[in-house]
C-alpha cells in the first residue's frame, strides 16, 4: 500500500467522528464577541492600529493562544481513541505495513485537521468581517493575499507544536496523562512568549508568530520580533526528534 | 458503596496522580511568578491574599477547570471504553449513583487540588509578605469560595462525559466550552453564570453582596443540573 491509500483510509476512519463539527462550532464561538464589539475597534488609537487590522488580528490571537493548540489536542486523543476502542490497532498492526508509514500518515491526517480548522477560521473571519463591515458601515475586510499569509504563518509555525502533541499521544499510553500533559503545557504560553527562550517552546510558536504580526501592524506597540536564526533550526530539530520518536515507539504498547 | 466503588476503578488510571500532578502544577504558579518578578507585586496597597489572586488566580483557574474536564472525561472514558456501561446497567443500582459517585469523586479531588494551591499562597505570603491578623480566616474564605464556584463546573463537565460515548466529543465538548468561557468578560455577571466561567471569579473582599449573589447562583445551577441529569438518564433509557 503506498502512502497517499493509507492516509485515505485513516480519512475515512475519522469521517464519522463528527470532529469537523466540533472544530466548526469552536470557529463560530471565537468570532462572535468580535461582532459584537466591533465597534471597540475604532477606539485603538493609542496602540496605532488600524480598526480592520485589529479586528483580524484580535480574532486570530484568540484562536491562537488557547482554541488552536487545544483542539489539536482533541484531534490526537480522536486519533488514538478510534483504534483503540475495539482493537483496531492489533489488527492494522497485524497488516504487512511499516508502522512508522502508519504513524505519519495519522500525523499528515492530524495536519490536515489543523489546516481544515484553520480555513474555518478563515471563512468565519470573512463572514463575520462581512457583518461588522455592514453594521459599522466601515469595510473590516483585509485584502486576500495578505490574509493567506498570515494564516499560512500559523500553520507553518503550529507544526512542530501538533508533531510535539503527537508524540505525546503516541508515548503515553494513559490517555489522561497525555491529554493532561498537552493542555496543560497550552496555559504557560503567555508567560513564555515574553521570555528569550520562546524558541525552545514548541506550544508557544503560533501565539508568537501571531503577536509579533500584532506588533508589525501597530505602529505604537513593541513586540518581540521573530528571529529566524535560533528558531529555524530548532524547530526542525523539534519537529525531527518528536516525530521520529513517535515512528519508533508507534504500535510498541501493542505489541509487547 | 458506589463511591468506594469508583475509588477502585480509578486506581490504573493515572486519575489521581494527574490531578496530584495539576496541583502542584498549578500551585507551582504563584511560586514562580513571585521568585521570577516579586518587585512588580510587594508594594501593592492590597493584602497579600488579594496581591497574589490578581497576579496568578486566571492562569491557576484555567489549570483547574482544565483538569476538571480531563478528569471527568477520563472517569466515564473508562466506562464507555470496554462497554463496561452496559454490565453496570445491568447491575441493581441506579445510574444516577454511578453518577453521584464520580461528582463526590471529583469533587473531593478538586478540594485536594485547592488545598495544594492554599498551601501555595499561604508560602507566599509567608515567604514574601508578612502575615497580619486574621490571615487564615482570609485565606479559607477565598479558597472556599472559589472551591463553591468550581462545582456547577464539575456537575456539568461529568454531565457532558456521561452523555457522550467518544471521549474525543466530550473532551471537545469542554474544550470549547473553556475557550468561551475566557472569551466572556469576568465582570458581567450574568454571562460569568456560565458554570465553566464561574471558576474565573475571585472572591471580591469585605463586601459579600456580590458574593452572596454567585451563591445563590450556584444553588440554583446545582439544582437545574442534578435535574438535567436525572431525567436525562431516564429519557436516554427509553430510546436505547
Amino acid at each position: 500500500m503506498n502512502f497517499l491509500t493509507l492516509i485515505g483510509i485513516e480519512f475515512k476512519k475519522i469521517r464519522r467522528s463528527k470532529i469537523l463539527l466540533i472544530l466548526a462550532v469552536a470557529a463560530v464561538i471565537l468570532w462572535v464577541p468580535s461582532i459584537l464589539n466591533a465597534k471597540m475597534n475604532f477606539g485603538m488609537q493609542a496602540v496605532g492600529i488600524s480598526p480592520e487590522n485589529n479586528f483580524f488580528i484580535q480574532g486570530f490571537l484568540g484562536m491562537a493562544w488557547f482554541m488552536f493548540p487545544a483542539s489539536m489536542v482533541v484531534g490526537t486523543v480522536l486519533l488514538s481513541q478510534t483504534e483503540k476502542a475495539n482493537k483496531g490497532i492489533l489488527k492494522m498492526l497485524a497488516l504487512p505495513i511499516s508502522t512508522a508509514k502508519l504513524c505519519m500518515a495519522k500525523f499528515v491526517v492530524l495536519l490536515t485537521l489543523a489546516a481544515i480548522q484553520i480555513l474555518m477560521m478563515t471563512g468565519m473571519y470573512y463572514i463575520s468581517a462581512a457583518i461588522s463591515s455592514r453594521t459599522q458601515d466601515y469595510s473590516f475586510i483585509l485584502p486576500t493575499l495578505f490574509v493567506l499569509k498570515e494564516i499560512g504563518l500559523i500553520f507553518l509555525s503550529a507544526i512542530p507544536m501538533i508533531a510535539f502533541f503527537w508524540m505525546l499521544s503516541v508515548c503515553i499510553q494513559t490517555p489522561i496523562f497525555s491529554i493532561g500533559i498537552g493542555l496543560a503545557s497550552i496555559v504557560p504560553s503567555v508567560l513564555i512568549i515574553n521570555t528569550k527562550v520562546w524558541f525552545a517552546y514548541p506550544m508557544s510558536y503560533p501565539f508568537f508568530v501571531i503577536t509579533s504580526e500584532y506588533g508589525k501592524l501597530a505602529t505604537n506597540l513593541d513586540t518581540a520580533q521573530v528571529e529566524l536564526i535560533p528558531w529555524i533550526p530548532v524547530a526542525i530539530v523539534i519537529t525531527i526528534i518528536a516525530l521520529g520518536i513517535s515512528c519508533l515507539r508507534f504500535g510498541q504498547a501493542e505489541r509487547r | 458503596m458506589s463511591v468506594s466503588l469508583e475509588c477502585k476503578k480509578v486506581k490504573r488510571t493515572g486519575f489521581l496522580s494527574a490531578f496530584l500532578g495539576g496541583g502542584i502544577l498549578a500551585a507551582a504558579f504563584p511560586v514562580v511568578n513571585m521568585v521570577v518578578r516579586s518587585e512588580q507585586y510587594l508594594n501593592l496597597p492590597d493584602t497579600p491574599i488579594q496581591i497574589l489572586f490578581g497576579a496568578n488566580w486566571q492562569i491557576m483557574a484555567m489549570l483547574n477547570v482544565l483538569l476538571v474536564v480531563a478528569g471527568t472525561c477520563l472517569l466515564y472514558h473508562t466506562e464507555y471504553a470496554d462497554n463496561a456501561m452496559q454490565k453496570m446497567k445491568a447491575l441493581p443500582i441506579r445510574e444516577s449513583s454511578i453518577f453521584l459517585g464520580k461528582t463526590v469523586l471529583t469533587i473531593f479531588m478538586s478540594l485536594f487540588v485547592l488545598v495544594i494551591e492554599a498551601g501555595a499562597v499561604a508560602f507566599c505570603s509567608y515567604h514574601w509578605f508578612e502575615i497580619g491578623n486574621g490571615f487564615l480566616g482570609e485565606l479559607c474564605k477565598y479558597f472556599g469560595y472559589s472551591f463553591l464556584l468550581m462545582l456547577p463546573c464539575i456537575i456539568l463537565s461529568l454531565l457532558i462525559s456521561e452523555a457522550c460515548k467518544n471521549m474525543w466529543i466530550s473532551l471537545g465538548i469542554g474544550v470549547v466550552c473553556v475557550f468561551t468561557a475566557t472569551m466572556l468578560p469576568t465582570n458581567d455577571f450574568v454571562l460569568s453564570l456560565f458554570p465553566f466561567a464561574m471558576p474565573f471569579q475571585v472572591f471580591a473582599g469585605p463586601d459579600v453582596t456580590q458574593a452572596m449573589h454567585y451563591i445563590y447562583a450556584i444553588i440554583a445551577e446545582l439544582v437545574v443540573l442534578c435535574l438535567a441529569q436525572l431525567s436525562f438518564v431516564k429519557i436516554r433509557r427509553a430510546f436505547e
